[in-house]
């Protein structure tokens, strides 16, 4: 296990403190923030690349914020891998094997499974100057993963990847954290490839940890107005009215005029600011002629079609009400959207979902 | 004529300038002087001397300049600009002066017990391999600070996460990085020691068969009117010069790991 308490560190160029940090052994925990939060700079304090002021870090419960990076058993792909240029595959690979001082013999038969996973036989005898992006990456994380550290320490590896490319490490790293289960703390700015990767995420932003939790945790109950920008996330409106319903177990939100109503969670308190969150993904457009759900009941507006866009993977509707005017973003499958026969201008009814609602403190 | 003709001729004219310069030595060459002039053990002696004190000087200051320029170039520590500055002293400073700043430091009492009970620089063979390591060392430190620069320090970093410690580090894979740059320099800095004067001269003096460096036997040889030796020994500081370019720039080409 990994653990991080307090860690303060002053450059002369920028400084964070207090930083904690929880990983367990076998997680693949992503350190998620915008470029320039200082990531990087958390990830080189763990490899001991700088010397923290403050703080304690444990790593299988061995205090190491005093020990030389050797000494650590982190294993770091920088952004830009670092391979040595001097060395060829092979020797890239057995680097921190013989580094370490340890008997290549016993690693054989890992680092051969590594290989073959990775599918880097054919390039052995090659220089890094001659490899392609991908399989750059592919000896990278095969060379840091062969001495088997307690961490892997990945600064965002798949930034400046073609698509396909980025797929194929995407997958890479899927297929090697469950083959052989290594502890993985990976920096990234980007919440999608967090998304499909991380057991667990860390948002950093603005020199502090604003949230950690499950990749769902994260996407679908945001903490703050921070977290919820920083993931792109569409339809935040501030709450102008609070009000409890009569049957007490649900709030009246007021947002320009339309109430929304909305099922109680504990922490929220009247007369506190709040903004409420839609999920793009939650909203239903309703057909014509088609019964509801009771449940939707609730939430139903009147309104009309602004624009469309064909996204890929699903088609983006832009769906203003006729009361208030607010301007929602909903986000519907390919096939229901054929479905649905939309037009610009078209008028329609939107049912919000239970599961499209999060309050965010303001 | 169009602006690329112009500047390409300027180009010619520093060649011919340069090239009459040397073409002019050969209305010296041959003939009987000539040939007395290269046996003469004086001639000889001159040669060997400053191949060997400049070889000398020179791995002295590589073994100084590289951590320095290491240090310089990897770590911050208090002074650091300071110690860059001075380092460039020798760069600007006359040669002369250089010299002579050392002998007045060899009348120090500190300088008077180091030959006391040291070595003698002053007048001495020592003393010219002292002047030549005096001018490289701060041209051999920035040179090499100059190739290790080159060197991103995040290869140092993965290599040190993986186990490696930092000697370790430096020996398999800074110093494999760099070897051009660092070879090129040393090559460098051998070629400036081979011509060295002016420090020379005025801590080591003009003696024949003991401290005449080549550089010194061309202007005591100008000074008797013995045009030969002078040319004979420009020629051999001109070869290496031209020698010392070239592999220069053969270091520098191609790229091994291809």
């Amino acid at each position: 296990m990994i653990k991080i308490e307090g860690l303060t560190i002053r450059l002369k160029t920028f400084e964070f403190s207090d930083f904690n940090l929880a990983i367990e052994k076998g997680e693949f925990h992503f350190l998620l923030g915008p470029t320039g939060s200082g990531k990087t700079l958390i990830l080189e304090s763990i490899v001991g690349l700088h010397r923290p002021r403050k703080g304690k870090i444990w790593i299988d419960g061995k205090e190491v914020q005093g020990l030389p990076p050797e000494k650590r058993e982190v294993s770091y792909v920088p952004q830009d891998l670092a391979l040595f240029p001097h060395l060829n595959v092979w020797e890239n690979i057995i680097y921190g094997v013989k580094a370490r001082g340890l008997q290549l013999k016993d690693y054989d038969s890992y680092i051969g499974d590594l290989i073959s996973i990775t599918k880097i036989e054919a390039l052995l005898e090659r220089y890094p100057a001659r490899l392609s992006g991908g399989e750059k990456k592919r000896v990278a994380l095969l060379r840091a993963l062969a001495s088997k550290p307690k961490l892997l320490i990945l600064d965002e590896p798949l930034t400046g990847l073609d698509p396909s490319i980025k797929f194929e490490i995407q997958q890479l790293l899927k297929t090697l954290h469950s083959s052989f289960q290594p502890t993985i703390l990976c920096v990234s700015h980007d919440f999608e490839e967090a998304y499909l990767l991380a057991d667990r995420i860390t948002v950093f932003i603005d020199g502090k940890v604003q949230q950690v939790g499950t990749k769902e945790e994260i996407f679908l109950k945001p903490s703050s107005n921070k977290v919820a920008q920083f993931l792109g996330l569409r339809n935040l409106y501030p709450v102008s009215s609070m009000a409890k319903d009569p049957d007490q177990r649900r709030w009246l939100l007021g947002v320009n005029g339309l109430l929304f109503s909305v099922p109680m969670v504990p922490d929220q308190r009247e007369g506190e600011k709040w903004n409420l969150f839609i999920r793009p993904e939650e909203v239903m457009i309703l057909r014509e002629g088609k019964p509801v759900k009771e449940s939707l009941k609730r939430n139903i507006f009147e309104g009309e079609i602004v624009d469309f866009m064909d996204r890929g993977r699903y088609n983006l509707v832009h769906f203003q009400s006729q009361e208030g005017n607010l301007l929602f973003e909903i986000h519907i499958p390919n096939y229901a959207f054929r479905n649905l026969d939309l037009w610009k201008g078209k008028k329609v009814r939107v049912a919000l979902r239970e599961e499209s609602f999060w309050i965010i403190p303001h | 004529m169009g602006f690329r003709h112009t500047l390409i001729g300027v180009a010619l004219f520093i060649f011919l300038f340069y090239f009459g310069l040397i073409l002019s030595l050969f209305y010296f060459m041959g003939g009987k002087g000539f040939w007395h002039a290269w046996v003469n053990p004086y001639t000889l002696y001159s040669i060997r001397l400053s191949l060997v004190a400049a070889t000398i000087a020179t791995f002295l200051a590589i073994f100084i300049a590289l951590p320095s320029a290491y240090a310089l170039s990897r770590f911050e520590f208090i002074g650091k600009n300071v110690v860059d500055t001075i380092l460039e002293i020798p760069m600007i400073l006359s040669p002369i002066a250089l010299g002579a700043a050392f002998l007045i430091f060899f009348n120090t009492p500190m300088g008077k017990l180091i030959q006391e009970k040291g070595i003698y620089f002053v007048f001495e063979i020592p003393g010219v391999i002292l002047a030549q390591f005096a001018t490289v060392a701060g041209l051999a430190t920035r040179l090499m600070k100059a190739s290790l620069d080159e060197i991103s320090p995040r290869y140092e970093a993965v290599a040190r996460s993986l186990g490696s410690s930092p000697w370790k580090t430096f020996y398999r894979i800074t110093l494999p990085l760099s070897y051009k740059g660092l070879l090129a320099s040393g090559i460098l800095c051998w070629a400036k020691a081979v011509g060295e004067f002016g420090a020379t001269v005025t801590l080591a003096g003009a003696m024949p068969g003991k401290t005449e460096t080549m550089p010194i036997a061309i202007f005591t040889a100008l000074a008797s009117a013995n045009i030969e030796k002078a040319v004979i020994l420009i020629f051999i500081l001109l070869l290496i010069g031209i020698g010392t370019l070239y592999s220069v720039r053969f270091i520098g080409k191609g790229y091994r790991y291809d």
